[in-house]
Order: structure tokens, then sequence, then C-alpha cells
């Protein structure tokens, strides 16, 4: 939604400062080519509430367009270097995992305060060196790429939000490249056919990028080896390329898992097949841990028209495409391929915003009582927990809980936490009794004129309860105005007695009057209120 | 005429009203559903005057007066109905439907008394079961009479909505009712004790127990919330078929006890349907008094009220609006009171004319008459198609760009889920706070009928949309369309 109304109406109140509030540190990202920024000014003001002194580094913003004033009126403090920050902060939030800092000629774990926590991405897999630096420094370490992939834990899910722009930016890196219009289009000079976009993969990523490429008019082809993900694909626009193999692609957690070598040579071939017609190819296939599939051989990018283009956005674990080049743009046979790594900085101001509120709503769910209180029974946290004051945390215990798959940017419902009780049986036990019992008292007492009118009375009460049933609950209206003006029926009763004596002739005509104007208004208005009723 | 065939003709009329019900389930037969019903009602009408007429039925010719008394009565009051039909403003609806069911609660005392009456002057003697089934009748009619008076009365906003908390309440329904089978039991004593005197004094105990029975209803609605009017108004049109069910009974009618009972059961279902979709229980409902627990403002107000509400304009929403792919529409009573419905539809036609799909999110309960919103957007041309209920549409709000609340506040609760302290826990809500965004068009941040805050409008995704509803509608649409 436009990001105008939420920068409008939200409102900053200055928190009482008081000498217990933890102070949370925002260093300048210093990876090369990286613009994005741990805390955007609006979250600021949102961490001050819940509790924190927010200090900024000068110029952490900047890349991402936000500048040291608006943190400042936002309630930060700005500290001048990143010494500074690191230094005096009880807890750091990061965007990328700690690294090198040649400027200052330490490694930016070392900066870290004694028992000090850190919120970055940390890749705990691939950098067990620093996982070692920051345990020397007794530190307590939260990774935003391992949010476990449940339900619960979406809002802070940081890799599905970048995935969903690196989605997005693919489509329009491609889109700048190829020399052609993405919709179709019929103009006075003749009619422009819409390119084809294949995205193989759709995770959060691929989706993203099939709903980017659907929207500027293209037409959309996904590929993926799960086949739960085909409703998605579909749900975006996409058309779902069904690739019939006798082995089933869904892994561990909702991602991808490999498959064997026979498994892949036929869906190269497969792949080839629709690459070839496809003017733009997004790659966005990863395994977790292991190296990218292969996924569109040198063979099938030669096959390819020229002037189409390749955006392998798994450059960065080897690439889908066999020749790709990270961090290049290169082309081969005619083909332009993209292996950027960085697409979620190229949109540094809204990686930023979606970033940091992940992180937010992470520490809403820790902080308590303006106290830093992890939780290790919550799965979430517990997950995401890597070092514990240096004690090394990671892997968490295996869980039994199944992962949903990934979902794009959609929370799942979750189911309502609420339970009724179960009725007790006594109410129905004893009104069967007294039933029982008061069917006896009738064989034995009742008159014997009564018996039958009251078999028609049940029978009936029988036949309205089936009949109204199954009403459309846009009827209950006009539903319940029927029922009145034939509840009108008694207008009979009225009639049957009007030939009684004077006053009761007189109080009967009563009687048909009133219920005549039942009968009348209630059929007229329910004819009235239906003929509004249309398709 | 032989005496059968009128009884054959009442089985064509039941027949009748049975499918005219049945049409009434689904719209594409319902307005033949209607008519079969009319047809059914003048049928009966016709053969019963034709049965007057029959000295074979064994009962005298009627004098010309009392023929020009029927048809006059008649006549008269199908004019009323006529006028009542056409003049309503959809609004108004539950007004009319109360009042129409006080109507035939009203004959129905009638009838009971005048049977009495009968009796009494012709001396015949027919029986405990047939005293009995007079004291029911009068009793049922009499609730169903006062009853829906003090409902009409409520929805016109004539006496105040809030339920009124007698002390001891259940003490005096108890009371009340006990007081009414006592003089039943006399009634129905009095009549073994023979002569002209004993019949009298049955006649007085009938009279008793319509004067106890008229307070019971009274006192038995004036107990429940304006809030929870949709149960009360449909418990009352199942009254209302009870009480003619126990008049055929008196008059040995089958036509009668027959339509009594397709009246009452249908009611019957409606309030369970109501009570359902609040998660009440049928039997507070009836008791009354149940909006009780409900009224504790101190706690009520405490439990949501931390936080601060997003306040928005006319032109971001309207651009909002316009650059979604999905918008529902939430209307409420404050719609009706509003009379926003018609600017709303055209909000709705220009989004849709711009390729945005919208929907309509209609909860059981909205509004004072179950179905309420669904005839006010009939009325104002909304397809029914694209009105959906609760159940189909909650799963879609997650894909739902912007929801637009106009003038419902507890049937888009969230406290309802998930604050078990909270005094609407359980009632299924819509659960818009799931869309990207909210909208909530409200006169101001007070509570709503129920008295309960509500913690929707202090979402991060929710924004406020403060003044009148018909006023922001308007605004809304100008900007929409220009």
């Amino acid at each position: 939604m436009p990001a105008t109304l939420e920068t409008k109406t939200e409102s900053v109140t200055e928190p009482a400062r008081s000498p217990q509030r933890l102070k949370l540190g925002v260093p300048k990202e210093i990876h090369v080519g990286e613009r994005r920024v741990a805390v955007v000014p609006r979250m600021a003001a949102k961490l001050g509430k819940l509790g924190f002194d927010v200090v900024v580094e000068s110029g952490a913003g900047t890349e991402a367009a936000f500048t040291d004033q608006a943190y400042v009126e936002a309630g930060a403090r700005i500290a001048p270097d990143a010494a500074a920050v690191w230094g005096e902060a009880d807890l750091v939030l990061k965007v990328r995992q700690p690294e090198m800092n040649e400027a200052l000629g330490t490694h930016e774990a070392d900066l870290l305060k004694e028992g000090a926590r850190l919120i970055s991405f940390v890749w705990p897999a691939q950098n067990k060196e620093l996982l070692e630096r920051l345990a020397r420094r007794k530190a307590t370490v939260l990774a935003m790429d391992a949010v476990p992939r449940i339900t619960r834990a979406q809002k802070l899910d940081a890799l599905s939000a970048m995935a969903n722009i690196v989605g997005y930016r693919a489509v329009i890196e491609s889109a700048a490249v190829y020399g052609r219009f993405l919709g179709g289009q019929i103009t006075a000079a003749g009619s422009i056919r819409p390119a084809t976009v294949l995205v193989l993969g759709a995770g959060v990523a691929g989706l993203a990028a099939v709903g980017c490429a659907k929207s500027l008019g293209a037409i959309v082809k996904a590929f993926d080896t799960r086949e739960a993900v085909r409703e998605q694909v579909e749900s975006m626009g996409g058309q779902f390329l069904l690739f019939e193999f006798d082995e089933k692609g869904e892994g561990e957690g909702g991602y991808a898992k490999q498959m064997s070598d026979a498994y892949l040579a036929a869906e190269q071939e497969f792949i080839a097949g629709h690459a070839k017609d496809a003017d733009i190819v997004i790659t966005t296939a990863l395994i977790p841990g292991k190296p990218a599939p292969k996924l569109l051989t040198s063979g099938a990018v030669v096959s390819m028209k020229t002037g189409s283009v390749v955006v392998d956005l798994a450059a960065e674990q080897g690439g889908n495409c066999a020749l790709t080049e990270r961090d290049k743009t290169v082309e081969k046979y005619g083909v332009t391929i993209i292996g950027v790594t960085d697409l979620a900085s190229k949109l540094s101001r809204q990686a930023s915003e979606l970033y940091s509120a992940n992180i937010v709503n992470l520490l809403e769910d820790v902080m308590k009582d303006g106290a830093f209180a992890l939780d290790l029974k919550d799965e979430v946290q517990r997950g995401m927990l890597v070092l514990k004051d240096g004690e090394l945390m990671w892997p968490p215990p295996r869980s039994e809980v199944r992962a949903a798959a990934p979902q794009p940017a959609t929370p799942v419902a979750a189911a309502a936490p609420f339970e009724k009780p179960k009725p007790s049986p006594w109410p129905s036990r004893i009104g069967m009794v007294a039933a029982a019992a008061l069917l006896v008292a009738l064989g034995m007492y009742s008159p014997p004129e009564l018996v039958p009118h009251l078999t028609v009375f049940i029978l009936a009460c029988v036949v309205g309860w089936h009949v109204v049933w199954n009403v459309t609950p846009a009827l209950h209206t006009p539903l319940m105005s029927v029922t009145n003006a034939i509840s009108g029926i008694i207008v009979i009763g009225g009639m049957i007695l009007t030939t009684g004596g004077k006053v009761g002739s007189v109080l009967a005509a009563v009687a048909v009057l009133v219920a005549s104007i039942n009968c009348a208004g209630g059929f007229l208005v329910t004819a009235r209120m239906l003929k509004m009723f249309r398709k | 005429m032989t005496a059968t065939l009128p009884n054959v003709a009442y089985i064509v009329a039941s027949f009748l009203f049975i499918m005219s019900l049945k049409g009434l389930s689904q719209p594409s037969s319902s307005r033949r559903g209607n008519l079969l019903g009319a047809i059914g009602m003048i049928l009966a009408i016709v053969v019963t005057t034709a049965k007057l007429w029959a000295p074979e039925a064994g009962l005298t010719l009627p004098s010309i007066s009392s023929v020009g008394l029927l048809a006059g009565s008649i006549a008269v009051g199908c004019v009323i109905g006529a006028i009542l039909a056409a003049r309503v403003a959809m609004t108004q609806m539950p007004e009319l439907v109360a009042m129409l069911h006080s109507f035939v609660g009203l004959a129905a005392v009638l009838v009971g008394i005048v049977s009495k009456m009968h009796a009494e002057a012709t001396g015949a003697h027919a029986g405990v079961a047939h005293e009995l089934e007079v004291v029911i009748g009068v009793f049922v009619g009499a609730v169903t009479l006062t009853g829906s008076i003090v409902a009409f009365l409520k929805l016109r906003g004539s006496i105040g909505g809030r339920p009124l908390l007698l002390p001891g309440r259940h003490m005096l329904n108890l009371v009340l009712f006990v007081g009414c089978i006592v003089l039943g039991a006399i009634e129905v004593q009095a009549l073994g004790s023979g002569g002209h005197e004993g019949l009298s004094t049955g006649l007085l105990c009938l009279l008793g127990v319509t004067v106890l029975s008229s307070i019971l209803g009274v006192h038995l609605v004036a107990a429940i919330g304006g809030g929870d009017m949709p149960v009360v108004v449909s418990m009352l049109n199942s009254y209302s078929g009870w009480a003619a069910s126990a008049a055929g009974f008196m008059l040995s009618n089958d036509l009668l006890i027959i339509t009594g009972a397709l009246v009452g059961s249908s009611g019957a279902i409606l309030s369970y349907i109501m009570c359902v979709a609040m998660n009440r229980s049928i039997v507070n409902v009836i008791f009354g008094g149940f909006g009780a627990e409900v009224q504790k403002p101190g706690t009520a107000i405490a439990a949501g009220s931390g936080g601060t509400a997003h306040e928005t304009n006319v032109q971001d929403v309207s651009q909002m609006l316009t650059s979604s792919k999905h918008v529902v529409i939430v209307p409420g009573y404050g719609m009706a009171v509003a009379q926003a419905q018609h600017a709303v539809r055209e909000i709705s036609d220009a989004l849709a004319a711009r390729g945005v799909s919208v929907r309509y999110a209609i909860h059981p309960v909205a509004g004072r008459l179950p179905g309420h919103m669904n005839v006010l957007l009939a009325e104002a041309g909304v397809s029914y198609e694209i009105v959906k209920e609760m159940d189909e549409v909650n799963d879609e709000f997650p894909e739902t760009d912007v929801v637009m609340v106009i003038g419902a506040n507890d049937i888009v609760n969230p406290a309802a889920l998930d604050d078990p302290g909270s005094p609407i826990y359980g009632m299924p809500v819509l659960q818009v706070w799931k869309a990207r965004n909210v909208v909530m068009l409200k006169r101001s941040l007070a509570a709503g009928y129920a008295g309960i805050d509500n913690p929707l409008c202090y979402r991060d995704n929710t924004l406020m949309l403060f003044g009148d509803a018909k006023q922001s509608v308007m605004k809304l649409l100008a900007a929409v369309t220009s």
C-alpha cells in the first residue's frame, strides 16, 4: 500500500529516559555494495517506545535515503563513528553478518561489548570463524536467517521479505536489459507480442517475480519440483509447468531437496524445451546448504533466442545457469546473463523498511517489561538463537513440527484459539425423560380428539425445520417477513369466531383486522424486497 | 358444499405455505415462494368465508351485519397493510417486522378470549384440554404482543437500547410465570364447577393471565440489549407462530396448527442461527437479561484502549482504494442509520469500473434484523453475487488489499478471538485485520453497541476515517470518481 500513508499516520511520543534503558546500536553497513540499514527512522521511534535508547552511526541510513536528521526526529541519537556505536550498545542490530572493518583495522565482532547481543543475518553454517569470534565476546546472537518457517514466525521472516524484493527487482533488471516491451500491445505501427517469462523455482522470490512479470503484461510460466506450489503460482497469474517424474521434490522445512542425477537430466531437458521459447528466464532455485542446482545448461542457453535475458538469483550459491558469472552481467551466445547478488540492496529503502519491521516484530516478542528476555521454550526464538552468552546453541534441537510451505507475504490464518466447552449431556437426558413422561401423561389423560391435532402439529414442526434449515443468510429478512405474513393465517381464527355474540364478534373483527394487516403487509413488503434482489 | 371440501382446501393451503417457505430459501425461487404464500392465504380466507356460509357445516347462516363486519375488517386491514408495505423504508424493516409480530400476538389473544366467551355464551363444554389450549394460546399471544411492542419501540429508538436490569429479574419472571399457571389452573378448574358464576370466574382468570403474561412479555424483551435485537426479533417471530398454532388447537383447525408450527420452527431456526453467530446460549435469550455480564464498563474499556489510532483522510483512502486489487466492504448498522447504502454502491461501482474487485462481507448479526444488510444492499442495487457471508470471506482477507468497515464495530472486533476477558469472546467475527489495510469509517473512537472497546482501531494496519458515515462516504465517492 502507499508508503506515504504510513509516515503520515504514525504519531511519535517521546518516552521518558531512564538509566536502565537498554542501548541499541545501529552501525553503518560496511560490506561492499551493501546499501541497506537495519533500522529505519519510523522503526527507531517504535523501538524507543519499546524501551530502547537508539544510537545510530552517522550516515548509516544515507544509502537507503534516510538522513541523520530523520533519525534524530524519531528520537534516536547519532554517534559519530562505528567504534562509538559498537562500544556502547547492549544490543547491536545489523543487516549483514559482522566482518573485517578495513578502515578501523579490526573485526566488527571484536568491537562488540562483552556480553552484548547481536541480531543480524549470520549464516552460522558458513561462518564458523565468526561464531568463534563472537563466542569470545560472550555474545548472545540471534540469526535473522534462521527464522523457523512456521506461520507464527512470518512477521519476522526477513528472508521472505528480502526474497520478495529480489524477485521483483529481478524482473525489473531483466526488463531493463530486454530490448522489447514485456506486455503485448496493438498499435498503429503493428501489434506487439507479449514477452514470455520463465521462472524457475517458485519460492517467495519466484512467486514475486511471477507477480511482477504478470503485472507488466508478460506471459508467465513457472517451474518448480514441488507440485504443492502449483496453486500459489496460479494465484499469482502464472502458468505452472508440470514436470512428471517419479520422485517427490518437497524436502524438510518447505524447501526443495536435492534430486537424483537421472531426475536432474530429465529436468534439464524439460526446462531447455521451455527456455527455447522464453524471452526472459529468471532462476531462483536453491537447496539449503548445497550448491544451487544447474537447471539451465549451456546447451539450453545456446538454444535460446538472441536478445533473451537470464537473471540468475542463485549466483551467490554457484548459479542455476551453467554460464552465470557471479556479480557480473555477461553476454553469451546472444543471451544476456545477469549474475547479480545484491538485488535487495538496489531497493535499499524498501528492503530496509521491511527488514527493520521484521526486527521490531522480533523485539516486541523478546522484550518483557523493558528487559531483554529470551524465551528458550519459544520455537521461534530458540530456532534463531545461535549463541547464548558465548555458548553455542546452534543448530537447535530438531522440532517435530512440520513446516508450512513458504508463502509470499500472505500469512496463513491462525486457527482461532478458542474451544467450546463440551456441553454437559444432562440437560438433554433430563429433557428426554421429561418428554417421555409428558407423552405417557398425554396418552393416559388427553381427550382422543387432541391426538390427531398433536400429530399434525409435530409433523408440521419437523417439516418447517427441514424446509427452512438451508435458507441463505441473504434471505433471512424476506423469510422473516413472509413467515410473518403467513402467521397472519390467524385471521381465519377470527373469522370463524365472528359469528359469536355482540362483544365477541367485535373483538373477533378486531382480530381479523390486525391479522389482515399482517397478511397484506407481510406479502407485499416481501415482494418489494425480493424485487430488489438481483444478480 | 360438504364439510370435507374446506378441509381439503386447507390441505392445499398448507402445502402452498410449505412450498412458500421452501422457495424463500434460495434467491432464484424466492419470488415464486412469496407468490405461493399469498395464493395459499387467499385460498384459506376464501374457503373459510365459504365455510361460514355453508349451513351443512353446522353453523347458522351469518347475518348481513356480521358479513359486513368481516368484509370490512379484512378490507381495512389489507389497505393498511398495503400502505405500510409501500411506505416503509428499507432501513425501517426491523420496526415493521416487530410491529407485525405484535399484531399476530394481539389476534391470538383476542381469538383466545373470544373463543372463551363463545363457549360461555353457548354453554358448550369443550373439556379440560380445550381450556388448557385457550390459556396457553392467550399466554403466548400476550407475550408476543407486548414483547414485540417493546422491541418495536427499542428499534425505533423511542426507548433506549440499554437492557433494563431490575434486581431479582429472574425471580420476577418466575413469579409472573407461576402466576399465569395458577390463574390458568383456576380457570381450568372453574370449568368443572358449572353454572353461570363459574364460567365468568374462568373469563376473569383468563384476563388475569393476559395481564400477567403481558407484563412478562415487556420485561423479557426490556432486559435484552439493543445490540442483540436480531435474536429477539427472530424469537418473537417464532412466538407469533406458536401463538397461531395454539389458536389452531383451540379452534380444532389443522390449517392454523400447521401454519403456526411452520412459522414457529422457522423463527426458532433463525434464532438459533443468530445465537450461534453471537456465541450466545438460546436459553439466555429466552429468559432475557443475557446482556447483563456484558455491561461492565470498567473492565471492558480498560481492556483495549492502550494504543494510538491512526487517523487518515478522504484523499488517502481514495488513493488506497483505487490502487488496490481486492477491496472488501463491511457494512454495519451505522451504514443503515446514515442511509449510506446507495453512495456505498456507487463507490463500489466506480472501483469495479477501474478493475478493482469489490466484494461485500456480511456478518450474520450485522444490523438489527437477520439479513438486514443484505436487504439494504439489494435495495441499493448491489448484485447479491458479490455479497459474501462471513465464512466465505474470512479466508480471503489475507489476499485483500483494503477492507473498508462502514459503521460496524463489534462484528469486526479481534478481542472476540484473542481476549478471553472480553464479553464477546468466542463470538465469530469478520477477521478484517488479516487484510493488508483496514479503513474504519466511524463517528468517533466510542465503543460499539455492546459497550466494548475495539482493539482493531489501534492496530497498525488500521486507519480511522472519522466523521458521519454518510458524509464520509459522499466525500469518498467524489474523490474516487474524480
